[in-house]
């Protein structure tokens, strides 16, 4: 299975409409997994995978939405969408304004939850996309020492070198050379794309740093 | 003034008039009797007056025609003349015989008789002295002498009328007659009522008195006085020879009467025989010459005596009969009185009698009428029988109720007309039982067949029927028509029932809510199989064709079963109170919730006391409470995080009950909504009835239980449901 080989998880506690979703996709080609219970998933699934979740709202255990916020919290690159019973839309519509793709409302037609699997894995793609990016600029970031670091938090905030260097208490031409590794180590150009990147990728603040 | 005392003045006053006009009355007649009396006395005495004056008139010019005849004068003249004398005796004695008087004489001066008329009788006057008689004297000085008396020799009482003998102016002699009264004494004797003539002395001289006895007058010169004599009127009587020379005077065998007990009558006055005969008279003195008589002198009077005793006995008589009368007045009066008062008595006493009759009647009319006016305005209908059953009464409700008039009724023995043909054994029995005293005290239910034929059902009652002394004289029956009532209960359990059908419709929902759910998830699954079967067959893969197609049938069983669950819960008939169990009741509400709970991510804990006695209800029924108050309990937690979402259901025996009690951890029951909660439509559900709770709560009491809510201290409603144990 490569990197980029897409999966459909099935997470329900209802077995019949966890095969029946897990046959119809199946017969759609996708690779499906399907799991009883968000702790099952959330323990044996691959999370960091480019693919999409169908997660019932409400399960035995834990809920739709507290496996969602773990999923969320573990960085994965899944596109969630939910399936919700009548009386839980809105805690559907909540969980999409805090990332989730969509939501289902059961009983759903097969057509509709076709087309939405559809534009999911294509949005699971572009997201995938993104997280591999994220990990791959963060990994230039791990590249860079300490001091650099600290150093592009400085340039990233707009200080001008000498007055970096004072903050640093190092010498200017120091700071001039960590800033040009710094560029060069990270493949940018000027501070708007640092902070981009910065931004990205999530990096933690300074003052964490500066603990260390 | 006290009323007794005006009346016996009023009586005193009343008793004084009448026995004041018994008296006059008396008096009156007496009067009467005494005038008639008198007026016949007034003529005797007349009459008499005028037979005694008649004698003395005719005498009266005897003596002075006798003195002037010559024979007479000459005789005077010549005492000696033999012949003289001889003439003037004849002459005297033929006079004296003609005149038919007693005897006629002639005097001297000196009262000497030279001549009589009975000159040659022995008894002759002729040579006798009557010098001292009054009539000498009075004629001797040329009167008229007048003077009665008894004869001075002879002893004969006589009238003496004496006239003179004159010569020129000269008195020569006297000529007297003496005329005797024998022949009117003889007359009066005859009367029989007293007569008597008396002097100016007041000597009774002539005349009788027969009730007072013989007065013997002038026999042996015995005469009677009237009144009493001066000595000197004595005196000059005996010298006179009045009444001869041994004058015997008696007093009178009567007295005069005071004056007060004399009638009123003028000249009359009462005489009372003195000699103890009590003889009463009326007397009367009339004097014998008027005034202007010459004989005036004799003074004369005569007396006439009645006896009074016919008017005293005349006026005892008015008196008696007036006091008869007036006795038979009064006893007529207190006759009348005692009549009237007793009239009055008897009119009272009926009056009294007719009022308090008046009265009793109108008490006995107002109590008729109110008796009737209850009867009538009566809705139950009262019936009379007797100890046989005969119907003795009925009243208008009762004929209302039955459709038979009191007249229809009246006299029928059993089986009355109204009774249903259905229930005639019933009615048999019912009416045996209360004419034997075994009615029940709690009545019985008895359905009516009413006249026009419509079915009416009533509540009968029977007591024993009292009659005013005592005796049980048969037994009252009160009707009540429950008709209406059974119709308004029916009314009210179809209400009931309908009201029960819609909360079960509205829990139906709830519950088609929950299984439509359910239902959702094969018909979704189908749907997906069906889909992914249809792409298999595209791609050849029978295999998993054939998978999705058992998957798809698998579905359909499932799908079924829960519409058939449906089904049950819709048909449940409600099968009446029986014994039941609360715990299998809760424990078969659980299980039918059991999707629905695990839906609602609802953990369920049971704490069932073991051993729960049974209580007498319609399991159905409770069901459905208990449904009701899970369903509650469920929703009113969803809000609440999942791991907080904690229903429990207790049962337990308190007393004489047995408890359910459903406990949610939601947010509990606000306060002000606690008292309104089981209020009919009262619902904080966008999509309930708001009949839930209020049926609930309509079929526990129903059931005679109860249903309450309260919250619980930490969180979350407790709904306790109680239910009597069935004894």
């Amino acid at each position: 299975m490569s990197q980029t080989e897409q999966v459909v998880y099935v997470v329900d506690d209802d077995e019949a409409v966890r095969k029946s979703i897990y046959y119809l996709l199946t017969a759609k080609g996708y690779p499906v997994r399907e799991f009883a219970s968000g702790e099952d998933f959330l323990a044996s699934a691959a999370l960091q995978r480019c693919g999409c979740v169908v997660l019932d709202l409400r399960l035995g255990g834990m809920s739709g939405l507290q496996v969602f916020d773990a999923l969320r919290a573990s960085g994965s690159p899944l596109v969630t969408v939910f399936l919700s019973g009548h009386g839980d839309i809105s805690l559907a519509v909540d969980a999409t304004k805090k990332g989730a793709y969509g939501w289902l409302e059961k009983p759903c037609k097969d057509s509709l939850l076709r087309d939405t699997i559809a534009l999911a894995m294509r949005e699971a793609e572009g997201a995938y996309k993104a997280y591999s990016l994220k990990a791959e600029q963060r990994k230039l970031w791990q590249t860079l020492t300490p001091r650099e670091q600290q150093v592009a938090w400085q340039i990233r905030t707009g200080a001008p070198n000498k007055r970096i260097a004072q903050v640093l208490s190092i010498d200017v031409r120091t700071v001039e050379t960590h800033r040009a590794k710094v560029y060069y180590k990270l493949g940018l150009s000027n501070t708007t794309e640092l902070d981009h990147l910065m931004r990205d990728v999530e990096i933690p603040p300074l003052d964490e740093l500066a603990g260390h | 003034m006290s009323s007794p005392y005006l009346r016996w003045i009023s009586w005193l006053i009343l008793a004084a008039a009448v026995g004041s006009l018994v008296f006059l009355i008396g008096q009156r007649v007496g009067e009467r009797e005494a005038q008639t009396q008198r007026d016949a006395m007034r003529r005797a005495a007349e009459v008499n007056t005028l037979a005694v004056r008649s004698v003395v008139e005719k005498y009266k010019h005897l003596p002075f025609t006798v003195a002037q005849h010559p024979d007479v004068a000459r005789a005077l003249e010549a005492p000696a003349d033999g012949q003289a004398r001889d003439r003037a005796n004849r002459y005297l004695q033929g006079i004296n015989q003609r005149a038919e008087s007693n005897v006629l004489y002639l005097l001297n001066r000196q009262g000497l008789t030279i001549n009589a008329s009975n000159w040659d009788r022995p008894d002759s006057f002729v040579g006798k002295d009557y010098s001292v008689r009054p009539y000498f004297t009075q004629a001797l000085q040329g009167e008229t002498g007048l003077f009665y008396g008894v004869g001075k020799d002879t002893g004969e009482p006589g009238l003496f009328l004496a006239a003179p003998v004159r010569q020129g102016a000269h008195v020569m002699g006297v000529v007297a007659v003496k005329v005797s009264l024998a022949e009117i004494d003889a007359t009066w004797k005859d009367a029989g009522t007293p007569t008597l003539l008396s002097d100016s002395f007041g000597i009774v001289f002539l005349g009788n008195a027969p009730p007072f006895g013989d007065l013997g007058l002038g026999k042996d010169r015995s005469y009677v006085l009237k009144r009493t004599l001066t000595p000197e009127q004595n005196q000059w009587l005996q010298d006179h020879y009045v009444y001869g020379r041994k004058q015997l005077l008696k007093a009178a065998p009567w007295q005069e009467a005071p004056t007060s007990e004399s009638p009123a009558l003028e000249g009359t006055y009462l005489v009372r025989d003195s000699q103890g005969n009590q003889h009463t008279f009326l007397a009367m003195d009339q004097a014998v010459f008027a005034e202007t008589d010459p004989f005036k002198a004799l003074g004369w009077t005569l007396t006439v005596m009645v006896d009074y005793a016919p008017v005293i006995r005349e006026r005892n008589n008015a008196w008696l009969s007036a006091c008869l009368g007036t006795g038979l007045l009064l006893m007529l009066a207190l006759y009348w009185r005692a009549r009237e008062r007793r009239y009055r008595e008897i009119q009272q006493d009926r009056q009294e009698l007719e009022r308090r009759v008046a009265e009793r009647t109108s008490e006995l009319g107002q109590a008729n009428a109110f008796r009737k006016a209850m009867e009538d305005s009566l809705l139950v209908g009262m019936r009379a029988r007797d100890l046989d059953g005969r119907i003795i009464y009925v009243n208008p409700a009762h004929a209302q109720i039955t459709g038979y008039t009191a007249q229809e009724l009246m006299g029928q023995l059993p089986p009355y007309p109204y009774w249903h043909p259905d229930d005639v054994e019933r009615h048999w029995n019912k009416s045996d039982a209360a004419l034997r005293g075994q009615a029940a005290l709690s009545g019985w239910e008895s359905r009516l067949l009413h006249k026009n034929g419509h079915e009416v059902h009533t509540m009968v009652y029977t007591a024993p029927l009292i009659d005013a002394a005592g005796h049980h004289s048969g037994w009252m029956s009160s009707v009540v028509d429950i008709t209406q009532q059974k119709k308004s209960e029916a009314l009210q359990r179809q209400q009931l029932e309908q009201l029960q059908h819609a909360q079960r419709l509205a829990g139906m929902g709830e519950m088609a809510s929950i299984i439509g759910h359910e239902l959702n998830q094969p018909l979704e699954a189908m749907g997906n199989f069906a889909s992914a079967a249809q792409d298999f067959a595209e791609q050849n893969r029978t295999d998993m064709l054939y998978s999705s197609l058992g998957e798809i049938r698998q579905q359909i069983q499932r799908a079924a079963a829960i519409l058939k669950r449906i089904k049950t819960i819709g048909k449940r008939q409600t099968p009446g109170p029986a014994p039941m169990q609360l715990n299998s009741v809760a424990e078969n509400v659980l299980n039918w919730l059991a999707p629905q709970i695990h839906h609602s991510q609802v953990r369920v804990e049971t704490r069932f006391e073991a051993g729960l006695k049974p209580v007498q209800a319609d399991a159905v029924l409770i069901e459905q409470v208990v449904l009701n108050l899970v369903i509650n309990a469920m929703q009113a937690m969803r809000e609440v995080p999942a791991e907080r979402r904690l229903l429990v259901i207790e049962t337990s025996q308190e007393g004489q009950h047995v408890c359910l009690r459903v406990r949610d951890h939601g947010p509990g029951v606000p306060d002000d909504m606690a008292s309104r909660i089981f209020e009919p439509f009262y619902t904080t559900k966008a999509e309930g009835l708001g009949l839930g709770l209020n049926i609930c709560r309509t079929i526990v009491e129903g059931h005679r239980g109860s249903l309450t809510v309260r919250n619980s201290d930490s969180s979350g409603a407790i709904f306790s449901l109680q239910l009597e144990i069935t004894p």
